[in-house]
């Protein structure tokens, strides 16, 4: 998978660098703010009410 | 400097061989690496990043609320969810305790502070000031309610007053409290409550759908309370830690109500 990736990035060595920070960048970003946020609602300890 | 050691350095290392079933296995192995590393980064946003989120609501709510005061502007009898009532301060949590307590029990309104049940009494007034508050991550404010002992004081601070509460007698306290633990002076006026309210506790565990806990007298629905209403305070949270099974439920009575005067904190703050 990763080194799938790797080989179907384009540009020299350093650009491919700077694209897999971008990427991993781009993955935490939306696990931080879309899916994690998602999944955290739906945990059983948010429940602190009653009713 | 000798070359021996990396004899292949300028010549690209053999292909591995990435199609296949060896490649399969290979995707398969990395993706549930992948996988495991996103788990481990959720607890990490559970335990971490959700408290410095809620750390950054709670301090907005609390300095709007602080300018509230300051300007004595925007403050009704019936206050819009989300918006801040009050502060709520636990002086056995340690100095540091406090939080501002918000209109309302949504998610969103729970993400920033404990929330106050819409429609149960507000601080001061006879009735349940009921104030439910998460335990786990969003800064758990009510992490350590299981910790609270008979006659600890709950601290609330309004706009313009300081309402001093203390935790009811535990079950199995109440037979002999003026003789026992009672007798101890911060217990005073934190007794066993008289008439419809005898079999209110400290503290209890309910399920989950036994929302009588908020009612104005504990565990009597629809029973009109007495004209000599007690000013209880009730906070709610999941219960055992990390689950929704049940909810830990502590109930205190008011014991004292001081004016706000300008520097002065009561001594319950400090004393306990």
């Amino acid at each position: 998978m990763y080194s799938w990736i790797w080989r179907h990035l384009p540009g020299s060595r350093a650009v491919k660098t700077v694209e897999v920070l971008l990427l991993v960048i781009a993955v935490l970003a939306l696990l931080m703010f879309v899916v994690f946020p998602w999944a955290d609602a739906r945990l059983p300890f948010n429940n602190v009410t009653t009713g | 400097m000798t070359h021996v050691l990396s004899p292949t350095r300028d010549v690209p290392p053999p292909r591995r061989p990435g199609g296949g079933v060896l490649g399969v296995i290979r995707g398969v192995g990395e993706l549930l690496i992948t996988l495991g590393l996103v788990v481990l980064l959720f607890i990490f946003y559970e335990v971490y990043v959700t408290d410095w989120l809620s750390a950054q609501k709670q301090h907005q709510a609390t300095s709007t609320l602080d300018q509230q005061w300051r300007n004595q502007r925007g403050l009704t009898d019936r206050p819009i969810e989300g918006s801040g009532i009050a502060k709520i301060y636990i002086p056995s949590f340690g100095p540091d305790f406090v939080f501002t307590i918000l209109e309302g029990t949504t998610p969103d309104i729970l993400a920033v502070g404990p929330g106050h049940y819409v429609g149960t009494a507000m601080p001061g007034e006879p009735g349940d000031f009921a104030v439910a508050g998460h335990r786990v991550g969003k800064g758990s404010p009510f992490n350590d309610l299981d910790l609270l002992a008979s006659c600890d004081s709950i601290v609330v601070e309004t706009v313009n007053q300081w309402f001093v509460y203390r935790v009811l007698p535990l079950k199995g306290e109440a037979a002999g409290w003026s003789a026992g633990k009672g007798a101890s002076q911060p217990c005073t006026g934190a007794g066993p409550l008289p008439g419809p309210y005898r079999d209110v506790v400290g503290k209890e565990v309910v399920l989950p759908a036994q929302t009588e806990v908020i009612a104005p007298i504990p565990g009597h629905p629809g029973v009109t309370p007495p004209a000599d209403e007690a000013k209880l305070i009730t906070l709610t949270t999941c219960h055992p830690q990390f689950s929704a099974r049940e909810r830990l439920i502590i109930h205190g009575v008011q014991v004292a109500q001081y004016p706000k005067a300008a520097g002065e904190r009561p001594a319950e703050l400090t004393a306990g």
